[in-house]
């Protein structure tokens, strides 16, 4: 029996498979919404929900298939902006030569001299946008369009743990060193992700992130 | 009842502890990671009578030299590597074995395949994170922190009581020589008509610069559009193809979002054989639909005792 209110499978061309157990959803500017309707736990069938640039992957459990309740709930349009605005954080931040090998490259780039280029820098509120990269890294909007820089063409074999950076349209910071292609501005010493802590990341999509210079 | 010591005379290739991974973490950016092939870790453990995600070592390309000093009960799935123990006695593999105090257990380099997963009774004691054992190297977590095994490195099991039932399993019948089956998008159509053609038609073989955060394929040149994408949440399986156009099969530690059009993704019944997948080997693809790889359940073992 089919139910005329249960919308047929595919729902509609903005959601693909990524292998049997990956759905990807479409979801432009709602992908926060449509992360804080999906991750409520309501649906049984997902194991994961990545939010990231524009669309969201849901990850199914093992053997597991989309349910109608689920397919309804895709099907309804969410409000562009999260229910709940996330939790506000001010990270401190070294910004030199030293701290920020990239920073003269980044405020060049921006048509700024140093000290404009940090003064503006602070001055923004980022939203996160998606984690992803390693454990806890933050995708961070909020850029003005124009510093947008190109990453390294050859990234560099370790980049500290703490590390600010600017890749593409975003900011973000390293959690963990390792190899990266961003610009790195400056060092913070504020630990990103703790898988002792609850959240283990300390910055989930959402969340709003301002710098401030390290007294 | 304390466990048991196994201390390691000379590392393999890379020997890295893995449980059954850290599933539903990919929202904080975590990969699931884990044995790269579950069911493999399962029969291992399933011969020495764990639970099926009791923490293993998995071995790749050259194994280590074992030194159980109180013995153990121990048992080898995955790909067939040369193996020697005290003379006389062999080290068998899908079956339940049972070392003397002061064994050596030599492995050497794989017959076919390229991996293969060591459990012991009881499982190995390692401290979780977020709830898996399983060796991360690029964050340093689980494991012996996070990295592959070294010379002096002593490992214990889990104490564990009762008998031991000496079991053999029978793995599941693979050709290896077949396709490997995908799933066909989300970004198929980021591909130019000659680029579909050479990675449906295209043989390709694994660069040796591969990982288990991604298996690095080379051969026919993939051709994509020029266009840009948004990152996206990505799994293991997944296919990249960056502009370089050689393809990349995610693995289990890869990244849990990516830049690059996804053009197809492996089919979780045959994510074990890339566990398998050597430098060098051959890799074509051949695509089903999502139906037909729903109803493809991963390949079975089947355990029975060792009369």
């Amino acid at each position: 029996m089919e139910d005329p209110q249960v919308p047929r499978w595919p729902l509609t061309p903005a959601c693909r498979w990524m292998g049997e157990r990956a759905l990807r959803v479409e979801t432009g500017v709602t992908t926060l919404a449509r992360v804080e309707q999906l991750a409520s736990g309501m649906f049984n069938e997902i194991e994961d929900v990545i939010a990231a640039d524009g669309s969201i992957l849901l990850i199914f459990k093992q053997a597991a298939r989309p349910s109608q309740p689920l397919l309804a709930a895709l099907s309804q349009p969410v409000d562009g902006s999260p229910g709940r605005m996330g939790t506000r954080h001010i990270l401190s931040v070294r910004m030199d030569a030293e701290s920020g090998p990239d920073l003269a490259f980044c405020a060049t780039h921006a048509g700024l001299d140093l000290s404009g280029f940090v003064r503006e820098f602070t001055r923004i509120e980022f939203t996160v946008a998606f984690l992803g990269f390693q454990p806890g890294f933050p995708y961070l909007e909020g850029l003005p369009a124009h510093w947008a820089v190109p990453r390294h063409a050859r990234p560099r074999v370790r980049v500290p743990a703490g590390s600010v950076a600017l890749g593409g349209c975003h900011a973000g910071v390293y959690p963990v060193a390792g190899p990266g292609g961003w610009r790195v501005i400056g060092q913070t010493a504020a630990k990103l992700f703790d898988p002792r802590r609850e959240p283990p990341a300390l910055l989930v999509p959402g969340d709003r992130v301002c710098f401030e210079i390290e007294a | 009842m304390n466990g048991l010591p196994v201390e390691i005379l000379r590392p393999g290739l890379c020997d890295l502890l893995m449980d059954g991974g850290r599933q539903g973490w990919g929202r904080m950016g975590v990969p699931a990671g884990g044995a790269a092939d579950r069911s493999a870790l399962a029969a291992a453990n399933r011969l020495v009578g764990n639970g099926p995600d009791a923490p293993a070592i998995e071995m790749v390309g050259r194994g280590p030299q074992l030194y159980f000093p109180r013995g153990g009960v121990i048992a080898l799935t995955g790909a067939p590597f040369r193996a020697a123990r005290a003379a006389g006695l062999v080290a068998g593999w899908n079956q339940t074995l049972v070392l003397a105090a002061e064994e050596i257990l030599r492995l050497g380099e794989p017959v076919t395949g390229y991996r293969c997963w060591l459990a012991i009774r009881g499982g190995f004691a390692v401290a979780p994170i977020l709830g898996s054992a399983s060796a991360l190297p690029q964050v340093g977590w689980g494991g012996v922190t996070g990295r592959p095994l070294r010379v002096g490195d002593r490992l214990y099991s889990e104490p564990a009581g009762g008998g031991v039932h000496l079991l053999r399993a029978q793995p599941p019948g693979v050709d290896e020589g077949a396709p490997l089956r995908v799933v066909a998008g989300p970004q198929t159509g980021a591909l130019t008509d000659v680029g579909l053609a050479s990675f449906f038609g295209g043989c390709f073989r694994v660069d040796v610069a591969s990982d288990r955060r991604g298996i690095r394929l080379a051969g026919p040149r993939v051709i994509a559009r020029g266009q840009v994408f948004p990152t996206q949440g990505v799994v293991p399986g997944a296919i990249q193809v960056p502009p370089d156009g050689q393809p990349i099969i995610l693995g289990w530690d890869g990244p849990v979002t990516g830049g690059y059009p996804v053009v197809a993704t492996v089919i979780g019944a045959d994510l074990p054989r890339l566990a398998q997948l050597r430098p060098g080997a051959g890799v074509r693809f051949v695509t089903v639909d999502v139906e037909e790889a729903r109803a493809l359940a991963p390949p079975e073992w089947t355990v029975e005792d060792w009369a």
